[in-house]
């Protein structure tokens, strides 16, 4: 799976005796589990909350919609790390939700890449639910459909649209270190399991460390892991699956 | 039993989700005969119309005069300033929102442009009949279509079989030439056997041979005892297809009568110009 | 002012968080059992004793004895201070002995113990153009170096080891600015690859420099007290548990064990014992036949009743 150039690399990293045998496979597993478990958890539920908000500020003609808009937008540039250090300050034990003990917890991780993923999430569906033509909506309510009829046609018309929005938010929470370090801790377990350390701060602790070779093993690591979930939501996403299959 | 506009006044639609067609609003007090130009929504005002079982109804008048919306209260996406839109004598705004619901459903509309989803051609024709049923059942047959366990129920064939696409059940809507697209639309709006069907100038794009196959639809429509209202700024096909004619001009109709009638022997002075070609828009 | 931006970050943050509160159950993720086993640790502590793999060799057998969990938090002496006056950790291993005290001091640390220690070496290139090599002293060697105007790559990031360099700098009696100082503001290891890239000194903690040696073109120029250098670069490590009475969610009990464990002949052991790359990284302090008392105290604390 990766180039023989990475696994050079990986084997010379092996010989310095420092790291006798740098990853265990458990190690990488349960690292990249931590990894999907948080940003699939957050982005599903991003999404739970991001469609219908985005569905809402789309078809709804109301003061203030621009700025609405624009709020959206501006969130998608926010840093994680001003994310991170926000959950923080409310999760933490002497903030206003410290009895629920989340900090250095995988919730605690969910809730700050919920957070990231939300303002992409929302304002490319929004984008996309607004760019279905107001004749097919029409052609959703003439046929008998209710308002919530159409709201899923919409979203069904829309579908490529927000598997794209879905996967911008994934890989605005996959790939993000400031939030999950800061929230998270970047704990692994003695027996080198972990309960908080993802791909994304586990390489930080490499390149802390100057070991910038293992770094890039697991930068390779995360790219397949990315890759493999755009595939699973293109497929998803496509048409036969949704629109066709069942009538065939 | 029918189908009535009781003197409608509307100004401008903002009813239905705005957007497009929401602004358009003419200026001009209603002197002109032409409304506010084919992407606005013109006024209609103090318009009575009526539609009875098995009747086809032309509206006939120039683009942006005020078809469109007048359709659109008939179909119920729009509440009239004025008047009243009543279905089967139920005056639908009176009634509240599930009642409202359930006369649109006895009313089918096709648009100038098909307006399909993009899914297949069996889909899109079985949408009527999908939004009709249980959200269990409606889970239950996207299950199976997962599977590939959902088969296209008799209506949809049969409403296929009228505009002669049956054969099309399996293809994407997207693949489809324009005019089998509004076939399709058709097919769409008739499988779920509404006692109404509101044609917004259904054939003013498509070429002669789809234009024939639609008009032979309403036809049949007709003879199962549908009442169809039918905008079209095409004379001939209103005197093919109509009993009864209604013609808009300006914001009102300005005569109504058997088709033949209308044509060979117009009352009004508009009627007679605008038959004869001489208001130019 | 401040007070209403907390205020107002902290509901912010609320309704993020309010959303998701719902879900919380299927989440399952940590919830214990009563009694000490199955309870978790959290203990913030410094990249040094994570990074030499130190911590991972004294935690397992302390998980295994208790039937408990260790979740260590490696993130620099300053913040892991800062998280544990935040309530966020149970107990905290660090080695910047003036923050310590102040943490004490503030009320936050109770029972601290001294650990362990090892030591700080100034290390920079070969070429050593500021001619430090070999020096007995610290301050010499940095006065040197910034008379010299040679780079110097600070760590920047208010850890144990930017605590000590500040020292040493002020001992020495210079104010480290100008272009040849730079604030890397990064850990250990970024720094030492950053140093040994632009050819410049810098200090490092003995351990984490040990375990770069091989791949980065650095030498010790200036030797801690281990390797009979000055007393000065000695990097003591000292472990504080979190005072419940500030903080009555800590895990206090949990905390005292683990403090008894890695002070206890058997913890010190492991200490002695841990090598990596055939070198000893850190040397047990914690016992002694004639304790040093001021170990449990801020440096320089005097109680009322010694007062009168």
């Amino acid at each position: 799976m990766l180039p023989t150039g990475v696994l050079g690399v990986f084997a010379d990293a092996a010989a310095v005796p420092f790291v006798a045998f740098p990853f265990e496979p458990r190690y990488v597993l349960s690292i990249v589990f931590v990894s999907l478990y948080v940003s699939v958890t957050a982005v599903v539920l991003s999404t739970l909350a991001s469609v219908p908000l985005a569905i809402a500020v789309g078809f709804a003609d109301f003061r203030g919609k621009r700025l609405v808009t624009s709020i959206i937008n501006t969130g998608m540039g926010f840093p994680s790390v001003v994310v991170g250090l926000l959950v923080l300050v409310t999760l933490s034990n002497s903030g206003p939700l410290g009895h629920l003990e989340l900090v250095f917890t995988k919730k605690a991780m969910i809730i700050s890449q919920f957070v990231l993923a939300t303002p992409p999430i929302t304002g490319i569906t929004l984008a996309a639910v607004t760019g279905v033509r107001e004749d097919v909506r029409d052609a959703a309510f003439a046929l008998g459909g209710t308002r919530t009829d159409v709201a899923l046609t919409v979203v069904k018309q829309a579908r490529y649209g927000i598997a794209t929005a879905v996967l911008a938010g994934f890989g605005r929470a996959i790939s993000e270190v400031g939030s999950v370090l800061i929230v998270g801790g970047n704990i692994a377990g003695a027996g080198g399991v972990s309960k908080t350390r993802t791909l994304t701060t586990a390489i930080r602790l490499e390149a802390r460390q100057g070991r910038y070779e293992l770094a890039l093993v697991l930068g390779a690591v995360l790219v397949a892991v990315v890759l493999a979930v755009n595939a699973v939501v293109v497929r998803l996403g496509d048409s036969k699956t949704w629109t066709g299959g069942g009538l065939r | 039993m029918s189908l009535d506009a009781r003197g409608v006044t509307h100004a401008y639609d903002d009813e239905d989700g705005g957007g497009g067609t929401g602004d358009a609003r003419r200026s001009d007090g209603g002197t002109s005969v032409a409304g506010s130009g084919t992407d606005g929504s013109p006024v209609v005002r103090d318009v009575s119309l009526s539609v009875d079982p098995g009747e086809v109804v032309a509206v006939i008048g120039p683009s942006g005069v005020g078809k469109t919306t007048l359709l659109r209260l008939l179909g119920l996406f729009a509440r009239p300033d004025e008047g009243a839109i009543a279905v089967d004598g139920t005056e639908a705004w009176a009634a509240g929102e599930r009642d409202r619901l359930a006369l649109r459903r006895d009313i089918g509309v096709v648009f100038q442009e098909a307006s399909l989803f993009d899914a297949t051609v069996a889909r899109n024709v079985e949408y009527g009949l999908r939004v009709r049923r249980s959200w269990r059942e409606r889970l239950r047959d996207e299950l199976r279509g997962l599977v590939g366990d959902h088969e296209p129920p008799d209506a949809v064939r049969d409403a296929l079989e009228v505009v002669g696409l049956a054969d099309y059940v399996d293809h994407d809507a997207g693949s489809l030439s324009g005019g089998e697209a509004q076939r399709v639309a058709f097919a769409r709006a008739l499988a779920y056997d509404p006692n109404y069907l509101l044609l917004d100038e259904p054939t003013s794009d498509l070429d002669p041979r789809n234009t024939a196959v639609i008009e032979d639809a309403v036809a049949d429509a007709s003879d199962r005892g549908i009442g169809t209202v039918v905008a079209t700024h095409d004379m001939n096909q209103a005197r093919r297809v109509a009993d009864r004619a209604a013609v808009l001009l300006g914001d009102g109709v300005v005569e109504a009568g058997p088709t033949e009638r209308v044509f060979e022997d117009p009352r009004d002075d508009r009627t007679r110009q605008f038959i004869a070609g001489e208001l130019v828009y | 002012m401040p007070i209403q931006r907390r205020k107002f970050l902290a509901t912010a943050g609320t309704a993020a968080a309010a959303g998701l509160a719902g879900c919380s159950s299927v989440l399952g993720s940590d919830s214990g059992d009563t009694g000490v086993a199955g309870e978790t640790l959290t203990l913030t502590t410094t990249t040094s004793t994570y990074d030499t793999g130190l911590l991972d060799a004294l935690n397992r057998p302390f998980q295994k004895r208790y039937g408990v969990t260790v979740d260590a938090v490696a993130q620099g002496t300053g913040a892991a201070l800062e998280t544990a006056r935040n309530g966020d950790s149970d107990v905290v291993m660090v080695h910047a002995r003036s923050l310590e005290d102040e943490f004490m001091r503030q009320g936050y640390g109770v029972n601290r113990r001294d650990l362990m220690f090892n030591d700080f070496v100034v290390v920079g290139p070969e070429s050593d153009p500021a001619g430090v090599a070999g020096s007995d002293s610290a301050t010499g060697a940095f006065a040197a170096i910034a008379e010299s105007g040679s780079t110097f790559v600070s760590r920047g990031d208010n850890s144990g080891t930017h605590t000590k360099e500040k020292v040493v700098w002020e001992e020495a009696g210079v104010e480290p600015g100008g272009n040849w100082y730079r604030e890397a503001g990064a850990g250990m290891g970024d720094v030492l690859n950053q140093a040994s890239e632009s050819r410049a000194y810098t200090l490092a903690d003995r351990g984490t420099f040990l375990s770069m040696q091989t791949r980065i073109d650095l030498s010790i120029l200036v030797q801690g007290p281990i390797e009979g250098g000055p007393e000065l670069l000695s990097n003591p490590y000292g472990i504080i548990a979190v005072n419940p009475a500030v903080h009555e969610n800590v895990n206090y009990d949990l905390a005292m064990a683990y403090i008894g464990y890695v002070t206890s002949p058997e913890g010190q052991e492991v200490i002695d014992d841990y090598t990596a790359n055939g070198q000893q990284l850190f040397f047990p302090r914690a016992l002694s036949e004639d304790p040093d008392f001021q170990q449990y105290v801020p440096e320089g604390w005097r109680s009322e009743a010694d007062d009168s």
